[in-house]
């Protein structure tokens, strides 16, 4: 098969205005016709469904949270990128643009990376009118602050919790279309699979979370907007309903599945601390625009930081690369922390740790205005580690946080399944190998309020569909296949739990297919993962029934998914036969330890597809061009 | 320093929303002060998990103290002793080797509960969709700095607009009333021009909705504020107060 | 008219209702305080401010039924109220704690109310519907504070009206919205001092007829 990018040609400024136009639109008074799933709340699905209801279609949205305000977007702290330029510091689409190119390290489409920052500015508009508090200037105009990766300051904010004020504007746009009842809201249903008929998406089955019921919907086109799959790894900073189930099955089901191994490791996270933990929290990015990154010079220092001398302090990211310093993008810093304290140079308890340091901004600004940026953040710190950031330096160490990875779509952000849309951080799109701080909200919002909108009527309108409803022997069979697949993890009783499989495999991720990759690691990791998998299906135990709230149940059958995905992660990590970004295979290294790409072999998006169990997946390769940028080494020294 | 404590939890136990449900008890072993409560009941669950019995049911995602997933009320007080924290952001080291805690889901009879410590809070989404909203649709807004708005007022939205919306003033409240919720989402938004346009509307629908679910009357007794694990302020309900006011007497909206 | 029934049958048109009335009565508490304190005056002044207040003839009445037509809606108010409130929670905690919000009086709001009224209408009968034929009001109060099981009641009722005006009249200015950062210090303040004045000013009255008898 081949892959279609779609993306438009002519001039980059001109491609998405010309798409649109090219695009068919569909009668408005014919939308009220058509069934759309939304599947996920978070900013891409929320600003999704609403939008569509708003423009006329029957939507009907599903999540696994009680609520769709709390789908994990919620959990974002720092900010959203836009290139409004409001401070004018030399800001402007087209650097937004490369900024992230080069911060994704030159991995990402060119066509769908420009649209996002044209896409930008508007969200800033349509957040603020819908009432998103940002933090204001003096004279009540927006205010900005760094992010890493960029010189400029374009970053919008509501204190440290934007990505809630920013999911509940997308949720009260839904609420309104709700009581409208231009949608119909399905929480706690979680996706079990996705339906295809002759080719085409045409609904998805779930299993509802409190009845334990098997559910069919039907639908014309189904958006996936289902957010991330770092919970492979056990430990993220992603919450822990955050799975890889709906996308997996998608895959299974046809839809390729792109650059899996691009996951991130975020550098300012609170350090684990024991093996009960549950998950790891992040210290917002926006920390290090006044927080300083150092280590004792000498390894084994055990001095309480506050007596440790200047002098005898490494600000390793100032001395290295002095003209980004604290905020040099995170798959560099992660990967100078993980250096660091791999020369023994790590503080705190476990010695994998580093310190993220106050102390002078404090004496700069004062207190008060420290507090007045990073308040919320300094007390979540506190609430966990009982240490008050306000006097001793911040410890703070890399975690699993984001995927770029997802399910492969096109320029109109359809997969490889027609009729199937992915959105948000669900799909592989615009980050390349390397996310960017505060792009994640502008990418889930741009997908959802400004490009399905048009690119989802394209594909209605010039699609023929025929009458699919419930009762479809396609719903039938994938129903009867998952209360098998329900009854069986039920009827295992074996030795050990959900959670203990989970953290097993979490680790054998981390230690060998983390920060710093090699392939005998990467090999090991590879035979590993089928025999976890084989001892789960023999001697997990699952308690309960299947008929009611199971949440060990619910455990399972996304562990089960974690199983088989991170295979093929492992699998494409070892196939990219380069560094580039967050993939970093230690074979490939510039002499300064950089990750060294292969421009020549290397400058594709791998997209594999699914040959059924037990088979081997193949891997296609959307070749990438840039006509617009020069690739270079990126640099932010 | 860590430590390792024995404790004695009561837990509530209710199989679905129709069953009558009873407390139960159970000894947590050798719980490390550095876990968060939530850590504590995964182990407990795990133990139980292993002896094959059903876990204890409780809601929770980010673990961090913002979807508002989590709570229960813990020795009497919704989401426990410790001030400004949700249950999953609260420490074992605030407890002592020994102590007993009773462990009970949010209780109002809008808020049945599902199973164990888990309840449905739906209530909240319907009275958002009563009028939570400025009604504007993709692609009518105007260029973002068109509206300015003062520091001062945008703190003040933000203070209200950041409830999670846990439901843990609702548990609180002797009442079972829910008026923090609304007033703190009629605060943020009354407060901005963007939502002053169909304030009335808003206010009077959004009151009407909380009262139709269910919930009890605001006697200020400002158990709600005490709990709220984003200390959002009664200020709020004095607003609301206000802005019912302005719409049921300033107003033409009926 | 739809309107204004429903808006004020909604929770916040209710306490509104009470608020408003809450602070009527007040009001009529500071007045009627201030009329009592005549008594320091000795009998004369207070006789004759006794008879100042009926010689407004009509207007009195008027006040009188408005004052009832208050306290009726003052209380039915509460009643509904009170029982949605216990509605709203059909099963209780095992186990709860105040978190820091509630007060002594602010719990004990629909119990003092009720006393109260217990009060009221004691208090009604003992003075206001006495035989004034053949005795000054003075001789009336004097009559029934010569009596200790009196005394100690009256001093009863005004420290539990004291802990009712306590939460009764922040909450009331919270209930109508005025509710500032600025100023809420301050109505909190008054409120005790008020209280205050309400428990030493009335219930000092029997006490001093008592011992001077
Ligand atoms: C702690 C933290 C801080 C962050 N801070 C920032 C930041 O400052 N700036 C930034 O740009 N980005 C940030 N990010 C990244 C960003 O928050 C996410 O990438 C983004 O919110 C993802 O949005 P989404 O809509 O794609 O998915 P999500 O918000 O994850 O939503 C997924 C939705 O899908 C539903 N769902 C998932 N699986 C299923 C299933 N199987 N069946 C049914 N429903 C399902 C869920 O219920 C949910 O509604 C942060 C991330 C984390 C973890
Ligand atoms: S789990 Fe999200 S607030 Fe506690």
């Amino acid at each position: 098969m081949q892959l279609e990018s779609r993306a438009p040609g002519g001039p980059l400024q001109e491609k998405w205005d010309k798409h649109r136009f090219d695009l068919k639109l569909v009668n408005p008074a014919n939308k009220r016709k058509f069934d759309i799933i939304v599947v996920g709340t978070g900013l891409a699905g929320g600003s999704a469904a609403a939008t569509l209801a708003e423009s006329g279609y029957n939507v009907k949205n599903f999540c696994i949270q009680d609520s769709p305000r709390r789908a994990h977007s919620i959990a974002a702290q720092g900010g959203i990128n836009a290139a409004k330029n409001y401070p004018g510091d030399g800001d402007s689409i087209r650097r937004l643009f490369y900024d992230t190119i080069k911060g994704g390290d030159f991995r990402a489409r060119e066509s769908n990376v420009y649209r996002l920052a044209q896409i930008s500015n508007e969200i800033i508009d349509q957040c603020t009118a819908q009432g998103v508090p940002f933090a204001r200037e003096y004279g009540g105009m927006l205010a900005n602050r760094s992010f890493g990766g960029a010189q400029v300051s374009r970053t919008f904010y509501a204190r440290g919790q934007t990505g809630q004020q920013l999911l509940l504007g997308a949720y009260s746009a839904l609420m309104r279309q709700v009581g409208a009842g231009n949608i119909e809201m399905f929480p706690r249903r979680e996706v079990l699979d996705i339906i295809v008929v002759d080719g085409q998406a045409r609904g998805i089955v779930v299993r509802n979370l409190i009845t334990g019921e098997i559910e069919s919907h039907a639908a014309h086109a189904v958006i996936m907007a289902t957010g991330g799959y770092a919970n492979t790894y056990y430990l993220s900073t992603n919450a822990m309903n955050s799975n890889v189930n709906a996308i997996w099955r998608a895959y299974k089901k046809g839809a390729f599945f792109a650059n899996p191994c691009y996951v991130q490791i975020h550098p300012t996270c609170i350090p684990v601390h024991g093996t009960y933990q549950s998950k790891l929290t992040l210290m917002s990015e926006s920390l290090r625009n006044d927080g300083r990154v150092w280590v004792p010079r000498k390894s084994g220092d055990k001095r309480n930081p506050n007596d440790i001398p200047e002098s005898e302090r490494d600000y390793y990211l100032e001395r290295k690369y002095p003209s980004f310093g604290n905020l040099v993008p995170r798959d560099v810093a992660s990967r100078n922390a993980k250096a660091q304290c791999d020369e023994g140079k790590g503080v705190g308890s476990t010695g994998l740790a580093v310190y993220l340091d106050f102390r002078d901004a404090i004496k700069r600004d004062g207190a008060e205005a420290i507090r007045k940026k990073y308040g919320n953040l300094f007390q979540m710190y506190e609430r966990i580690t009982a240490q008050d950031p306000y006097r001793t330096p911040m410890m703070i160490y890399p975690a699993i946080h984001y995927v770029m990875g997802g399910l492969w779509v096109d320029y109109n952000l359809m997969s490889t399944v027609p009729g199937l849309f992915v959105l948000g951080e669900a799909n592989f799109s615009d980050h390349g190998a390397n996310r960017l701080g505060a792009s994640a909200l502008m990418q889930g919002l741009a997908d959802g309020y400004f490009v399905i909108p048009y690119t989802l009527g394209g594909y209605i309108a010039g699609s023929s569909l025929s009458d699919v409803n419930e009762s479809h022997q396609a719903f039938k069979d994938s129903v009867k296949k998952q209360t098998e697949q329900i009854n069986k993890l039920l009827s295992i009783n074996g030795k050990r739990t959900v959670d203990d499989f989970h953290k097993q495999l979490g680790h054998v991720l981390w230690d060998n297919c983390g920060m710093a990759r090699n392939d005998a690691d990467m090999e090991k990791a590879k035979k590993m993962i089928p025999e976890i998998r084989d001892e789960f299906w023999q001697n997990v135990t699952v308690p309960g029934s299947a008929g009611d709230l199971n949440q060990s149940l619910e455990r399972a059958n996304r562990v089960a998914d974690f199983l088989e995905f991170a295979e093929l992660l492992v699998e494409d990590a070892i196939s990219r036969r380069e560094s580039c970004g967050c993939h970093f295979n230690v074979d490939f290294q510039t002499e300064e330890h950089e990750a060294k790409r292969d421009d020549e072999n290397c400058s594709y998006v791998s997209a594999w597809e699914y040959n059924g169990e037990g088979k081997e997946p193949t891997l296609h390769k959307e070749p990438l061009e840039f006509e617009n940028i020069e690739l270079t080494q990126r640099s932010y020294k | 320093m860590s430590m390792n404590l024995n404790l004695t939890l009561k837990v509530w136990r209710q199989k679905n929303s129709n069953d009558k449900g009873h407390m139960e008890t159970y000894e947590a072993r050798d719980i490390s002060t550095e876990m968060s409560f939530l850590e504590m009941l995964d182990v407990v669950n795990e133990k139980l998990a292993l002896e094959g019995k059903e876990p204890i049911a409780f809601d929770n995602d980010c673990r961090e103290g913002i979807c508002g997933t989590c709570g229960a009320v813990v020795n009497g007080i919704a989401h426990g002793p410790q001030k400004a924290t949700t249950l999953c952001q609260l420490h074992m080291r605030h407890f002592k080797d020994g102590d007993v805690i009773y462990i009970e889901p949010w209780r109002s009879k809008a808020f049945k509960v599902v199973k164990d410590l888990i309840v449905d809070r739906s209530a909240f989404d319907k009275i958002i969709q009563a009028g939570g909203y400025v009604s504007v649709n993709t692609g009518q807004a105007p260029e973002a700095n068109n509206i300015p708005i003062s520091p001062e007022k945008a703190e003040l939205a933000m203070d209200a607009a950041a409830c999670i919306g846990c439901g843990a003033c609702v548990a609180a409240c002797p009442n079972a009333s829910a008026m923090l919720f609304v007033s703190a989402k009629i605060s943020h938004l009354a407060l901005l021009p963007q939502g002053k346009v169909e304030a009335s509307e808003r206010t009077l629908s959004m009151l009407r909705k909380m009262d139709e679910l269910g919930f009890g009357n605001c006697s200020n007794e400002r158990e709600c504020e005490a709990v709220c694990p984003k200390e959002i302020s009664i200020a709020n309900i004095a607003r609301f107060n206000r802005e019912f006011i302005k719409a049921n007497l300033g107003s033409t909206v009926e | 008219m739809g309107w204004f029934i429903k808006n004020f049958s909604s929770s916040i048109g209710k306490k509104q209702i009470m608020a408003i009335t809450g602070l009527i009565f007040c009001t009529f508490l500071t007045t009627h305080l201030l009329g009592n304190l005549s008594i320091y005056g000795g009998k004369g002044s207070f006789n004759s401010y006794a008879e100042h207040l009926h010689s407004l003839g009509v207007l009195v009445n008027v006040a009188e039924v408005f004052l009832i037509i208050f306290a009726a809606l003052h209380i039915s108010m509460a009643v509904v109220l009170y029982f949605q409130n216990l509605s709203a929670r059909p099963v209780r905690y095992v186990k709860k704690k105040n978190a820091g919000g509630r007060t002594i009086s602010s719990t004990l709001m629909p119990y003092t109310g009720l006393i109260i009224l217990i009060f009221v209408i004691a208090h009604l009968i003992n003075f206001h519907f006495a035989d004034h034929t053949n005795q000054t009001i003075f001789d009336i109060v004097s009559n029934v504070f010569s009596n200790p099981i009196y005394v100690i009641s009256y001093v009863f009722v005004m420290i539990v009206a004291a802990f009712h005006v306590k939460h009764g009249l922040w909450s009331a200015f919270q209930t109508v919205g005025a509710n500032h950062p600025k100023y809420m210090p301050f109505i909190m303040a008054i409120s005790l001092i008020f209280s205050l004045i309400v428990v030493v000013g009335f219930a000092s009255i029997p006490v001093y007829i008592f011992s001077s008898i």
